[in-house]
């Protein structure tokens, strides 16, 4: 069997996607941010919907330009929300995340109906479809990863310590509210270049689930982004090939059920943290003196 | 856009009848989500009912149908469960297992869908948006008349959830303000939990063929949250919530049938026009009136400043020659001046302001609350005398006739201030 | 404190005249208090009694609603880096990924700025401080296999660690073992004894009057503050834990009543 040319490159750039998801993740999930990209997510829609309306072209650049925009939108209209009402937190999100994927589904369905040409592609935006992606595409994607993993190198050191002590890194003078911005700014980033290969109701479990799972295995920062890295990229590329290989199914669900299969074995089967362990191996004291 | 399309006919009003029960039962259930702070649970079950949906579905039930309205129940419950086993069990912050939980849930109910849709009529896109304008169509006939499938379940399921409240309103109540308190004087408060989250599950599956799985979400959370700027009773909150919910509903349909889109998402976006407005323009905790109270509060300062200060001018002149140095008003405090003497407080001499006799009696009252001030605070704190101006000046505009009284009373009836000034007495008016 | 009267230039810390609001309603009024090094000074007071929070108002966590705080006469921005902080144990999340090597490296995070990593230095100087502390063989273990007691002494590392002129600590004794407690306060008469300032949130009157040279006595103001013996009289104690202050209570809620509706 010989695999197109074109799908091997796909392939990879989904797989750089996939791990830079990973890595990104693991610093939302540590600063307990993980939702926000949801929010995030299901606001992407909307603004590809307008950028394909602007532009009436749907050059994939584009549109995640536009899901960008929007995305980083419905993060400030949080913001807005937290700081001047009080509604708390949770509803907050659920509200940004409701309304913003109501205008995308009401700007969609617009599209549709007009019979605009090209609009009916963009519905692959709602759950992920990697067959229709070119090799630039794939370039573009893999491109924003490795810029979005180099962020992440440069500001391990602040993002870790605002992460775990928030009030010591505000009294030693480090700007807490500008590293979380940036945190979750880049989450966001990470979601608006999932989102071709897993789609915007989805793509979260990208962002979540690699990082959950890989915490199970290490206990340390480090290690800790490096395995969530490897899940998000075996994720991504599993999603890719199936979805490959059953025609109509959609890559994002594909890429989902991956990851959390090797989160549950990994609940099972992780050294001292795992369910297995947990009950059988010999178990750690909790202090040595 | 096609005229035709506009004409009025018993389709729509049985599409925005529908549309405002599915929206009613989820205000209803969304307001007491709000308030326990379980919105996010809304979220992972709007999304995980989909699995059991679709099972059900497998399983021989009909869209609407009492098994699958079973099957969303138990998806929404295992859900729930398996969301604490992971906190428990794998260690997880609330937010990250929800997030595993219903992505997972989520994606295994599209692939089932995907998969089986050759024999069940679930189309994977009209799972995550619904199509109410196609529910007016599939219609059965109770008591002679037609009406919509869907518009029966809604009602069904709005009844259930409605009676369900009225039951257990009283645990409800207690359990979301202060669910500790509820178990320790044994209120079942797990049992109240696990109904309320069944009834979300209901409201969703309900929801399910008019509005989809995701939009959901917006129906359960916005006109609650909505109310909750509006009103500050759970009760007020509840039946605003539902009237937020009907009107917006209705709205949504007729934009959506205006502008040719979804009808779904337009009601999403109206309601969250609704919260905007409700942010910015409630009467009590909208943006608008907060920043009004904030400046009226500010006017008042000064004008009461200004008031002591000629009550103290003339105190002075009373002990002795005209002795304290003045500088100029500034612009504000003469446009506060300007505003007293057409309500009365203050006069324009020859010789400057002069108070009136009200203005007195209210610069008295503002003076007599600074030095009382003052005095307790010599009294209990320890502060030197050159500290205590500062925090009376302050302190002086908030304090009401009984706090007054009780600071006098715990200065020990003392009636000069730490600096040796009288205390002005209370004024009776 | 004691200082007060033969002392020249400006306090090490000064509270001048600090009011603090959680959200509109004061919960710390009007609080004037000077402290010299070098020390080990106590804020002690009832449970609710604003102690942490005045920490944390001197430190920039809280914001002011009155009255200004400075160190060495000048504000907390401009000397933050000679300022050391050890929160309370349960702010943070102990299942946190990072070794206790790690946690004690963030203590030298300010002096090395944006982007920059520890080197050899900086692990030198984390290596000392945890030695100074008794647990230079758990460097590589993570936080949370740590009892109480040895993950108070990581805290207390790591303002080790940022070098510091003057030392807040907010509650280091809750919850901790005899022989964490006696190595903390080894560790924090050393401090003393080296000129710097050590001012420490604490609840235990008895330990108190044991250890410290200076003591505030706090309920939502100040009742007391000089020498240990001067302060911890019966009369001040009575006055501090004589239960709420009914008064500043209602007074608090009254301007939050009347900020809000009027």
């Amino acid at each position: 069997m010989t695999i197109p040319y074109n799908t091997l490159v796909v392939a990879a750039g989904v797989a750089a996607v996939g791990f830079a998801a990973g890595v990104v993740g693991s610093l939302g999930v540590l600063r307990k941010r993980a939702l926000a990209g949801d929010a995030a997510a299901h606001a992407t829609l909307a603004g590809v919907a307008t950028a394909f309306l602007v532009s009436g072209r749907r050059d994939l650049p584009v549109l995640l330009a536009g899901g960008l925009a929007s995305a980083l939108l419905s993060l400030g209209g949080l913001v807005l929300i937290r700081r001047f009402t009080k509604t708390r937190d949770d509803a907050a999100t659920a509200i940004v995340l409701g309304v913003s994927f109501g205008i995308g589904i009401a700007l969609l369905s617009g599209i549709t109906a007009r019979g605009i040409p090209g609009g009916g592609g963009l519905e692959q935006f709602l759950l992920g479809h990697t067959a229709a992606l070119t090799a630039a595409d794939a370039a573009l994607l893999a491109g924003v990863s490795i810029a979005a993993l180099a962020a992440v190198w440069l500001g391990l050191k602040e993002a870790t310590l605002v992460a775990f002590d928030p009030a010591f890194a505000a009294a030693s003078g480090w700007p807490v509210a500008v590293v979380d911005y940036c945190l979750v700014a880049l989450v966001a980033v990470m979601v608006v270049v999932g989102l071709p290969a897993a789609g915007a109701v989805l793509v979260t479990a990208l962002v979540v689930i690699p990082p959950v799972a890989a915490r199970l295995w290490t206990d340390r920062v480090g290690p800790m982004l490096l395995v969530s890295g490897c899940i998000g990229l075996v994720a991504a590329v599993a999603g890719v090939v199936a979805s490959g290989l059953v025609p109509r199914l959609a890559t994002g669900p594909m890429i989902v059920l991956t990851a959390a299969a090797i989160f549950f074995v990994s609940l099972l089967f992780a050294p001292r943290r795992g369910w297995l362990a947990k009950r059988l191996g010999p178990r750690f004291p909790l202090t040595v003196e | 856009m096609d005229p035709a399309a506009f004409e009025w006919n018993a389709m729509h009003g049985w599409a925005i009848a529908t549309a405002a029960m599915v929206s009613a039962g989820c205000a209803v259930v969304g307001t007491l989500l709000v308030v326990r702070r379980m919105s996010l649970l809304g979220d992972a079950i709007s999304h995980a009912v989909l699995p059991g949906i679709a099972v059900a579905v497998l399983a021989g039930g009909r869209p609407g149908g009492p098994l699958v309205l079973l099957g969303a129940v138990a998806a929404a419950l295992v859900t729930v469960g398996l969301t604490q086993v992971l906190r428990s069990e794998g260690g997880l912050a609330e937010d990250s297992s929800a997030g595993v939980v219903f992505t997972t849930l989520f994606a295994a109910g599209v692939v089932l869908i995907t998969a089986a849709a050759s024999r069940i009529d679930l189309d994977p896109s009209c799972v995550l948006y619904g199509i109410l304008e196609l529910v007016p169509f599939d219609t059965i006939r109770i008591a002679g008349l037609e009406m919509p499938r869907a518009f029966v379940t809604a009602g069904l399921v709005f009844a259930t959830i409605l009676l369900g409240c009225v039951l257990t309103w009283k645990e409800q109540l207690f359990a979301a303000f202060d669910p500790d308190a509820a178990r320790a004087a044994g209120m079942p408060v797990t049992a109240t939990t696990i109904g309320l989250l069944a009834a979300a599950a209901l409201a969703t599956v309900a929801s399910f063929e008019a509005v989809g799985a995701i939009l959901v979400v917006a129906m359960l959370v916005v006109p609650a949250a909505t109310a909750e700027l509006l009103s500050r009773r759970l009760h007020r909150m509840m039946l605003l919530a539902v009237v937020i919910a009907v009107v917006s509903a209705a709205i949504g349909y007729l934009a959506a049938w205006h502008w040719n889109t979804s009808a779904a998402g337009m009601i999403a976006v109206v309601l969250g026009a609704a919260y905007v407005l409700a942010a910015v323009a409630a009467p009590q905790d909208g943006l608008v009136a907060r920043l009004a109270a904030q400046a009226a509060l500010n006017w008042r300062v000064t004008a009461e400043d200004c008031l002591a200060f000629l009550w103290r001018e003339e105190e002075s002149a009373r002990r002795g020659p005209e002795s304290r140095d003045r500088g100029g008003w500034t612009l504000r405090q003469r446009v506060a001046l300007a505003w007293m003497s057409w309500a009365g407080g203050v006069l324009w001499t020859a010789d400057g302001w002069r108070l009136t006799d009200s203005g007195r009696t209210r610069a008295e009252t503002v003076v007599r609350s600074h030095r009382l001030w003052e005095a307790w605070l010599g009294h209990h704190v320890k502060l030197p005398l050159d500290h205590l101006h500062p925090p009376a000046e302050w302190i002086e505009h908030h304090l009401g006739a009984d706090v007054r009284a009780r600071i006098e009373a715990e200065v020990g009836g003392r009636d000069t201030d730490p600096h040796g000034r009288a205390i002005p007495p209370e004024q009776t008016s | 404190m004691a200082g007060e009267d033969r002392h020249q230039g400006p306090h090490t810390i000064e509270f001048h005249d600090v009011t603090v609001a959680y959200g509109r309603r004061p919960v710390l009024w009007n609080i004037d208090l000077a402290i010299d090094a070098p020390g080990l000074f106590a804020i002690i007071g009832p449970n609710g009694a604003g102690k942490s929070t005045l920490l944390k108002a001197a430190l920039g966590l809280v914001p002011l609603a009155g009255g200004t705080v400075t160190f060495f006469g000048k504000p907390f921005a401009d000397v933050r880096r000679r300022i050391g902080y050890v929160p309370q144990r349960e702010t943070v999340d102990w299942d946190f990924p990072v070794s206790v090597m790690d946690v004690v490296l963030m203590g030298t995070y300010p002096r090395l700025g944006w982007f920059r990593r520890p080197g050899p230095a900086e692990r030198d100087c984390a290596r000392a401080c945890l030695g100074r502390v008794g647990l230079a063989d758990v460097a590589d273990r993570q936080i949370g296999r740590l009892s109480g007691g040895q993950q108070q002494r990581v805290f207390l590392a790591r303002a080790l660690a940022q070098q510091a002129d003057v030392y807040f600590l907010d509650e280091p004794l809750a919850g901790v073992d005899a022989r964490s407690q006696d190595q903390i306060f080894r560790v924090l008469s050393e401090l003393r004894g080296e000129g710097r300032l050590v001012v420490v949130v604490h609840h235990d009157l008895r330990t108190a009057a044991e250890w410290f040279d200076g003591v505030a006595l706090v309920d939502m103001r100040l009742v007391a503050s000089g020498p240990t013996a001067s302060v911890l009289t019966s009369d001040n104690l009575r006055r501090t834990y004589a239960g709420p202050l009914d008064v500043l209570d209602e007074i608090g809620l009254a301007v939050e009543q009347a900020r809000r509706t009027r």
